[in-house]
């Protein structure tokens, strides 16, 4: 199977536990949003995935292929990393060539032109540029390797909005031009929504839930009105958070719309993914949902 | 590219210019005491010997770098922790080889024109091989690249606390030795010990010297630290 399994992942900190039994799957050739609360346990599990940390239990494979301390997946997986893992005094382009004679799938001419596009400066060492542009530079890298899967941990960290949207329109670019695996973990739900085709949600460690964007959109909605009213529809269905206003209410529901009550004065809508996320993660982890 | 000999490469270019800096600096002191000693003195004096000695101070420095920036650098290009460390003794023995190079050629030379300089494995052996003296000054300072690259694996795997406490048990530990030889073991006995390491340095009874002894000292020992490394850094995880 082409994807990255992961089964039965654990990984503890001392008494903190970090991942708990996640078992879930990345296919191959989709974009995945990879979303969770700050400590949620996402750069556990990419730390797992790329090989930085051990699982206590469990596995990784990696179309097939066991992912631990094994050079057969080096030129299937990279990992954009949130934290600063490069040697920060090489210039931009030393890193580029570098990256080049460790990957036989990068493109360096790809990486200078993106440079250009980003007005990196490829003559720059990397210590010397922001936070934002080495974001950018990470980005870039990520961009220009053609393996299967490709994983961005809180890619657009200190970039600007015309940087993001760049990014974005790149990294959409590339998915058109070859198939391949793109995992954005990222807080900024809304900006990849609409990116994004499945959502893998982690809290406390545990997986809230694996579902495409579509699907989640047409279970997932809201009602208002007034308080007794939107109790009283709720009834019965899985409530996943509720807003409270004076005497009027909105509660979040997941599941399938039920027709409003004749005459009634509830309002239905549609709840967004970042909606859902916070109502999810506020509630906390339980798996069935 | 082969992926190991690009990160060999990577580990290597990467200390070049480090290396460089080094052998800059010591020299234009090495000069500048050369030049003071010669001016205030009557020139039978040269101020410095024996320079490998920084050399031993730099390689132990290469040591910790080697795990600490190209670690988590190559980790980040997908490596695993066993090319990793295949990589890393690779460019200590290149780097080694190189600086032995340098401070058996630069060390000779200057002992061929000013005579009261000697060098540190002239200082022991002699002079008369160049190629012996490169060969044990390689695997001394493979010996330290592996003494450092092993302590820093035994603070990251430990920690701080932890580290500084095993250094003090360390330190306490030989001047227990030294205390066990001066006052409890017999005389034989430290005799024994003595001749031993006399020979494992090369010094036969005789009054000659057997430069293979040292070497196999140096690496018999550089292995047994390397073999250390290797075991922690398997289970090393990236932190922070």
């Amino acid at each position: 199977m082409n994807a990255i399994e992961i089964q039965n992942v654990t990984k503890r900190y001392k008494d903190v536990t970090a991942l708990e039994d996640v078992s879930l799957s990345f296919a191959f050739g989709k974009i995945y949003g990879l979303l969770g609360r700050n400590g949620a346990g996402k750069s556990t599990l990419i730390n797992i995935i790329a090989n930085r940390i051990f699982a206590d239990c469990g596995e990784v494979r990696i179309d097939g292929i066991p992912a631990k301390e094994n050079m057969g997946v080096h030129e299937k997986l990279f990992c954009m990393s949130e934290a600063d893992l490069y040697d920060r005094d090489l210039k931009v382009k030393e890193l580029f060539k570098w990256t080049d004679r460790f990957y036989d799938a990068f493109d360096s001419d790809k990486a200078l032109a993106l440079s250009e596009k980003f007005n990196l400066d490829i003559h720059k060492r990397f210590k010397a540029l922001s936070k934002g542009y080495q974001s950018i530079f990470k980005l870039i890298v990520a961009l220009s390797l053609r393996v299967p899967y490709v994983i961005f941990d809180e890619p657009v960290l200190g970039l600007d909005a015309n940087h993001r949207e760049l990014f974005y329109e790149l990294l959409l670019e590339e998915f058109e031009t070859g198939e391949r695996t793109f995992i954005l973990a990222t807080h900024l739900i809304e900006e990849v929504a609409n990116l994004i085709e499945e959502v893998v949600l982690i809290d406390k460690g545990k997986v809230l839930l694996q579902e495409s964007v579509e699907a989640l959109s047409e279970t997932g909605y809201s009602i208002s009105g007034t308080a007794q009213e939107v109790d009283s529809y709720c009834e019965g269905k899985n409530v996943i958070g509720q807003d409270t206003l004076g005497g009027m209410k909105i509660a979040y529901i997941s599941g399938e719309k039920a027709a409003l009550p004749q005459g009634s004065n509830l309002q239905i809508a549609a709840i967004n993914l970042q909606k859902l996320f916070v109502k999810l993660t506020e509630k906390g982890g339980n798996g069935n949902e | 590219m082969n992926k190991l000999k690009a990160a060999v490469l990577y580990e290597y270019a990467t200390k070049i210019k480090a290396m460089g800096v080094f052998y800059l600096i010591q020299y234009a002191i090495t000069a500048l005491i050369f030049a003071i000693v010669l001016i205030f003195t009557d020139g039978s004096q040269t101020g410095s010997n024996a320079l490998e000695f920084s050399s031993v101070v730099f390689v132990s420095v290469i040591g910790v770098l080697g795990y600490k920036e190209d670690f988590k650098a190559l980790l980040q290009n997908g490596y695993t922790r066993k090319s990793i460390f295949l990589s890393t003794v690779c460019m200590f023995v290149l780097l080694c080889g190189t600086m032995a190079l340098i401070d058996t050629v630069i060390g000779n030379t200057i002992h061929h024109f000013a005579k009261q300089y000697f060098t540190l494995f002239g200082s022991l052996y002699g002079y008369s091989s160049l190629f012996a003296n490169w060969l044990w000054l390689t695997v001394l300072y493979l010996l330290f690249c592996s003494l450092s690259y092993l302590a820093i694996l035994v603070i990251h795997r430990i920690g701080k606390t932890a580290s500084l406490l095993l250094a003090i048990g360390l330190g306490g530990g030989v001047l227990l030795v030294i205390a066990l030889f001066r006052f409890v073991l017999s005389d034989k006995a430290v005799r024994a010990v003595a001749d031993f390491w006399i020979r494992a340095m090369g010094f036969t009874g005789d009054g000659t010297t057997n430069i293979f002894f040292p070497v196999i000292t140096f690496l018999v020992i550089g292995l047994v630290f390397g073999l250390g490394a290797f075991a922690l850094i398997r289970r090393a995880e990236l932190k922070g």
